[in-house]
């Protein structure tokens, strides 16, 4: 939340004006955190000025930006890419270590929702309070604060302590005093994660508000899917660089691929220490490996919705056995069941009437399409004998891998794509028009 | 400095806001509520009493115990507004970071709120002294012991010296403020300091004879401690201006004016020059 009409200069260079219609530009703007091993390395550097007792760590390196103004952007990277020091540069919060920043207009930020809230005192003492951070007049305050109250939905609680005030409610009152603020360039942090969903309508209104108005919103996510809904402009942030900057579909190629690549490093070392998960059974046959295959047949834990993929399941016999059946449970992270198959319970069945010690074998369960949407999910495996009337557990791995869905396209909301068709009619007068959609 | 005063100026709304919200913060959260600061003085006063004029049996002279009281008031009261105030402004700015480092936030208001709201509270407490010394002087007056050298007689009350306490208090808010800056800064390189700070400032206090006469200082051959020590020049003045009408001395006055200008400056100055880096020192 700042409201600021100047424009930064780094220490090591020289000012400039700024470019003529961008709301906000950034010229080869770099920062440097320095970190000290010893906390006395600090203080001697402070008493000996000429001596550098410190190594840097470059948060930011050398980001060109230009934002025209009433542009919506996203600014998108994993954790550690350098977002939120881009956005505490942006604001004015810290001053780049090189380069410049030039800002025209007034900036109000959503960094955090609430920040400099005293809990003790009352909602209306806070927005008093608040808003004069944020720099308002007397009469500026006066003006807004009916609003300010309207809009937060908290007239009824307005007088007690900010202390006794739900999260929801705190958020509420947040965002209701940042954006009240009539900034010309709006730069939210994923702010709008919180709040009931009646309370982030209102508040995707007032952004859209801020648009229709020309203003230009700078939108800062590490979820792609969001970014892709509300910006045209998307900038990929990656170890303080600008990897990419472009059209939101361009960039989300290059994110996801990148995503994906981080995803599968990621999840190989989670699915290494699998054994801390339950497993049973009388262990006639023991399934090994688990593999996930893409489409082109290359292993990893990362999918996309809608594309192809298999799961192979390596097994060893170690001792004879009877009618033994491999089966497949698909959880979400939280331990929603999604979906548990397996090769017997089918229209043909495939039934293994006799294994021999020795034997060895690939069980493998093909997908045409991907069914699940964004989220992580894990596998179970059953290997069963089904030769007496009640199946008992061979082999039974509970939670065996996991792995993660990534959705680019963003078209269904939830846990499973279900493809339907759709079709709308409208009558004018005696004249029907229809409007159909397979896909 | 200059850049200092002006963000001052540019930022006097919410300063104001800050000094109402902490001097609330005071006394909204209890029940008794402004009664504290009545109370907690005269609490304080009762036991320092108790303790250096009971049990030490700390020699006065022939000072009555009621000017003994009334001489301890006055020091508890300047002491405890500067003390307060330099201990709270080594931490503000950690207290603050969540202002500091997500919002564009003059975080140089701070420790100026900070003494302003002290000097405040020390106001509603001079006027309850002034209270009861008006009740010594004139109601049951009591015997004063007469300084030596001194050719006028000395009596308990106040007066026109009176004018001279705005210029007190605004050079002790130069030199708490000075020093309250200097150390906000400092606790950003160093912890510590803020740790320090209160047993540097308990042992600066027992240094100060506030509850004790300075004649003990110096029967000891310790009177270079006093000579050093600017809160000894201010509480000496206060007690001067506000329980006997005399006007404080001039060279004692324009030694402390000096110290707070020069603390005031370094303070400012070291301030201001790391500010830009506060959000990164967090």
């Amino acid at each position: 939340m700042t409201t600021r009409n100047t424009s930064i200069t780094g220490a090591d260079s020289s000012r400039e004006g700024g470019a003529g219609g961008s709301a906000l530009s950034c010229r080869g703007v770099s920062k440097a955190y320095r970190i000290y091993d010893k906390p006395w390395h600090r203080v001697a550097e402070l008493l000996l000025p000429g001596k550098r007792m410190h190594r840097e760590y470059w948060a930011l390196r050398n980001v060109y930006l230009d934002i025209p103004h009433g542009a919506t952007v996203g600014i998108i990277g994993e954790n550690g890419a350098g977002k939120s020091t881009l956005l505490k540069v942006l604001t004015g919060i810290t001053r780049p270590t090189e380069g410049t920043v030039a800002v025209h207009g007034r900036v109000s930020s959503l960094l955090e929702l609430g920040a400099g809230f005293h809990p003790e005192f009352s909602g209306r003492e806070n927005i008093r309070l608040a808003c004069s951070i944020l720099g308002m007049s007397d009469e500026e305050i006066a003006e807004r604060y009916p609003k300010i109250v309207e809009f937060s939905e908290l007239a009824d609680f307005i007088d007690r302590p900010v202390k006794t005030y739900s999260s929801g409610m705190y958020v509420r009152l947040g965002f209701a005093v940042a954006s009240s603020v009539d900034p010309d360039i709006l730069i939210i942090d994923e702010a709008l994660s919180v709040g009931d969903e009646h309370f982030k309508g209102k508040c995707i209104n007032r952004l859209n508000e801020f648009r229709e108005q020309g203003k230009t919103t700078i939108f800062v996510s590490h979820d792609m899917g969001a970014v892709k809904t509300m910006c045209q402009w998307v900038v990929l942030l990656d170890r303080g660089e600008v990897l990419e900057q472009g059209t939101a579909e361009k960039v989300a190629d290059e994110y996801l691929k990148r995503a994906k690549a981080r995803g599968n490093e990621r999840l190989s070392a989670i699915n290494r220490g699998t054994n801390q998960y339950p497993r049973w059974g009388t262990g006639e046959l023991l399934t090994e490996e688990i593999e996930m295959l893409d489409a082109q047949g290359n292993a990893g834990h990362v999918f996309k919705t809608g594309e192809p993929f298999r799961v192979r399941v390596h097994w060893t016999a170690h001792k004879a056995a009877r009618n033994p059946v491999f089966g497949l449970g698909m959880y979400r992270s939280d331990g929603t069941y999604v979906n548990g198959a397996n090769h017997h319970w089918r229209r043909q069945p495939i039934v293994l009437e006799e294994v021999q010690a020795g034997e060895t074998g690939v069980v493998e369960m093909r997908f045409d399409a991907m069914p699940l949407l964004a989220g992580q999910y894990y596998l179970t495996t059953f290997l069963y004998d089904h030769s007496k009337a009640a199946p008992t557990a061979i082999d039974h791995r509970e939670h065996a891998v996991t792995f993660e869905v990534v959705d680019a396209e963003r078209m269904q909301h939830g846990m499973l794509f279900l493809p339907s068709h759709w079709s709308v009619e409208r009558k004018r007068g005696t004249e029907v028009l229809r409007a159909e959609s397979e896909a | 400095m200059y850049a200092l005063l002006r963000s001052l100026r540019t930022n006097r709304r919410l300063l104001l806001d800050l000094v109402g919200r902490d001097l609330k913060a005071r006394y909204v959260g209890s029940t008794m509520g402004f009664f504290w600061s009545v109370i907690f003085p005269l609490l304080n006063l009762l036991v320092y009493m108790f303790v250096f004029s009971f049990v030490l049996k700390t020699r006065w002279g022939s000072q009555s115990n009621e000017e003994t009281a009334l001489v301890m008031l006055c020091g508890i009261l300047v002491w405890s507004a500067f003390a307060e105030t330099v201990s709270r402004s080594t931490n503000t700015l950690i207290e603050n970071q969540n202002l500091i480092q997500k919002v564009v936030f003059p975080s140089e208001v701070l420790p100026v709120y900070l003494t302003l709201s002290a000097l405040v509270n020390m106001l509603i407490g001079v006027v309850i002294a002034l209270a009861a010394i008006a009740w010594y002087a004139w109601i049951a007056p009591v015997d004063v012991a007469q300084p030596e050298l001194s050719t006028s007689v000395r009596q308990i009350g106040y007066g026109v010296a009176l004018c001279a306490l705005p210029v007190l208090m605004a050079l002790q808010a130069l030199f708490t403020l000075g020093l309250g800056l200097f150390f906000a800064t400092l606790n950003l390189f160093v912890r510590d300091v803020y740790h320090l700070m209160g047993v540097g400032l308990s042992v600066w206090m027992f240094l100060t004879p506030i509850f004790y006469p300075a004649k003990a200082v110096e029967a000891a051959g310790l009177g270079w401690v006093l000579t050093i020590n600017p809160m000894y020049w201010l509480i000496d003045s206060y007690r001067l201006v506000l329980m006997y009408d005399e006007w404080p001395r001039p060279p004692v006055m324009a030694a402390f004016a000096a110290v707070a200008v020069v603390v005031f400056c370094i303070g400012s100055a070291f301030f201001m020059r790391h500010k830009p880096r506060f959000p990164d020192l967090m």
